[in-house]
């Protein structure tokens, strides 16, 4: 019988420092997520030398607690994985130090992970990934569509040409008064609102897989300002409804152009965006409208945003390639595929 | 006692192995290196140099600031996780204690870094019987108000420790007879971090030791500016 993996995992790539400790890249033993958004929250978005800060003091007691919840000891571990970029740099720099060191103090591998691909990779605690997969990747600082041939081999088929579409969502967000992270609310004020300003889907109709949201983000902000200076009174559920209207259009279009030119058996969506409710039930209502057969995996909320659990899942296709790193490795802060 | 030492707080890194007073190993480097990528590699270096395993160190010191915040992190991040995981004392000493250390005995040292804008961190030592003593706290403050401070001490006994060119014109403005150590003749070295060291007490709280960057960061400054007020009740760091 092949023997357990146990890897202990950072990841502290923005405004969440986590540890977790994954069984061979599937099961979670324990996943701490520190999550500094009531900070933030005080400066209306993440404020890199104040994330960096807050990182020093949570690194160790993730640690402890992670080991703890896991009831494991550095003996048990085989590999010790961190987040080596995409994200900021001084965040990046906290969870990276924190892995040497521990890899450095009890002898153990380290390998250094992407944190696109952990967030692909979440899908592998809930499901049996089939290659080849196609993941749509959605978040605050991404907006991606990759085919992921193998394990850990990713291809990028559709990238944003500006904003994420997370970063859209706190842009209006900002607009309709609400602070970030804006996505949930925005989202539970679309499901009350009503499709009826007609913002731009940009790019539909073009053939290629990627995605722009700034037109539609200023699209939605002159349309604000300008019933602001007539004093016209707009519905925020309405506009609200309108922008995720938009926004859930466009993912459609090119993910379902992506999977036409390259057919799987599984779609996983993943990232931040993905706990948006109504991106998970467009999604599912589109592929039964459409008949196709296809898995769609979202992974559960917890693991949608930024989370160690994920780059332990990533990290263990490392390990079982031999893919480590040594103590040299340093943040790459615009790393891609 | 064995005592590993490092300084990433500035442009030089320093690590150093020293045990009962004797330098086992000193790695120190003045050329531009990325310390996030350097320092465990030369951590290593040092230890391999002094015939040494990790577990047999007894104790941990870091610079613990002022400084580059990105270079204090890093050398913080590395102490208090070391310090944790294999359950070792840690002290954290004041950067510009580490600076002042290569004073001369009988002068009045003014250890600083360049906080840019004529601002600038700096503290006021003084060795007494060969102890180094603290006479004004590290604090970050403008020269011209630091320049004012120190005119309760006769200037030709001022030195003046790791003073970039610009902070240099501002001090022979005021005191043309101080004497200025510039940056290049202002190298932390880990060894005399080590014995600093020495004579602290361990911090009890590893999880909460962090730099003293001894400044808030802008956000939070233009924050309170604003007249917002830290509500005590509240934690911005939330364990979900």
């Amino acid at each position: 019988m092949k023997k357990d993996t146990l890897i202990l995992s950072f990841e502290s790539s923005c405004d969440e420092t986590s540890v977790a400790v994954i069984k061979n890249g599937k099961e979670i033993l324990s996943n701490i997520i520190a999550t500094q958004i009531k900070s933030h929250q005080r400066f209306g978005g993440v404020v890199p030398e104040v994330a960096s800060r807050h990182h020093v003091e949570e690194v160790t007691h993730c640690i402890e607690l992670a080991l703890d919840e896991a009831k494991v000891g550095y003996d048990d571990l085989d590999a010790v994985a961190v987040t080596y970029g995409p994200g900021l740099v001084g965040s990046l720099l906290i969870g990276i130090m924190a892995a040497k060191t521990v890899a450095f103090a009890h002898d153990l591998p380290l390998i250094k992970a992407n944190h696109l691909a952990g967030h692909i990779y979440s899908a592998n605690l809930v499901a049996d990934l089939q290659y080849p997969f196609m993941a749509l990747l959605v978040s605050g600082g991404h907006t991606e569509i990759v085919l992921v041939r193998a394990p850990g081999e990713f291809e990028t088929l559709g990238d944003t040409r500006d904003d994420a579409v997370g970063e859209a969502y706190d842009k209006i967000g900002r607009v309709l008064g609400i602070n970030y992270p804006a996505g949930k609310k925005v989202d539970e004020m679309a499901a009350r609102g009503n499709d009826i300003f007609d913002f731009p889907r940009a790019m539909v109709q073009e053939d290629n897989l990627d995605f722009s949201f700034s037109g539609l983000k200023s699209s939605f902000i002159n349309r604000v300002h300008h019933a602001d200076q007539i004093h016209e009174e707009l519905n925020k559920d309405d506009l609200a409804a309108s922008f995720q209207g938009a926004v859930l259009d466009i993912l459609s279009n090119k993910i379902f152009r992506a999977l036409k030119q390259h057919p799987v058996k599984q779609l996983v969506v993943a990232g931040g965006v993905a706990a948006n409710q109504g991106l998970r039930q467009r999604l599912k209502k589109d592929i039964e409208e459409r008949n196709l057969d296809m898995d769609l995996i979202f992974p559960p909320l917890r693991l949608c945003g930024d989370n160690a659990a994920m780059i332990g899942a990533i990290a263990q296709i490392q390990y079982d390639k031999k893919d480590f790193a040594d103590l040299t490795i340093n943040a790459d802060p615009s790393l891609d595929f | 006692m064995k005592i590993l030492a490092f300084d990433t707080s500035n442009k030089p890194l320093t690590v150093a192995v020293v045990c009962d007073g004797d330098v086992l190993a000193s790695i120190e480097s003045t050329e531009k290196k990325t310390h996030s990528v350097s320092l465990l590699p030369d951590i290593q270096q040092a230890l391999k140099d002094s015939k040494l395993s990790m577990d047999e160190i007894d104790l941990i010191a870091v610079a613990q600031g002022p400084g580059s915040y990105t270079g204090v992190r890093i050398a913080v991040t590395v102490a208090k996780t070391l310090a944790f995981t294999l359950k070792k004392n840690l002290v954290g000493v004041s950067s510009l204690e580490v600076l002042a250390a290569d004073g001369s005995e009988d002068k009045i040292l003014v250890p600083l870094m360049d906080a840019r804008n004529d601002n600038a961190f700096a503290g006021v030592y003084q060795y007494q019987d060969g102890e180094l003593v603290n006479l004004i706290e590290d604090h970050h403050t403008s020269m011209e108000k630091l320049l004012d401070t120190l005119k309760q001490y006769e200037s030709d006994k001022l030195e003046f420790i790791n003073a970039t060119e610009h902070l240099t014109d501002l001090i022979k403005d005021v005191y043309p007879e101080a004497m200025v150590m510039d940056t290049k003749d202002s190298l932390p070295e880990a060894d005399k971090l080590a014995k600093l060291a020495e004579n602290k007490p361990a911090v009890s709280d590893i999880d909460n030791f962090v730099p003293n960057y001894l400044r808030l960061t802008q956000a939070e400054h233009d924050w309170y500016q604003k007249g917002h007020k830290k509500d005590g009740n509240i934690s911005y760091v939330e364990e979900v």
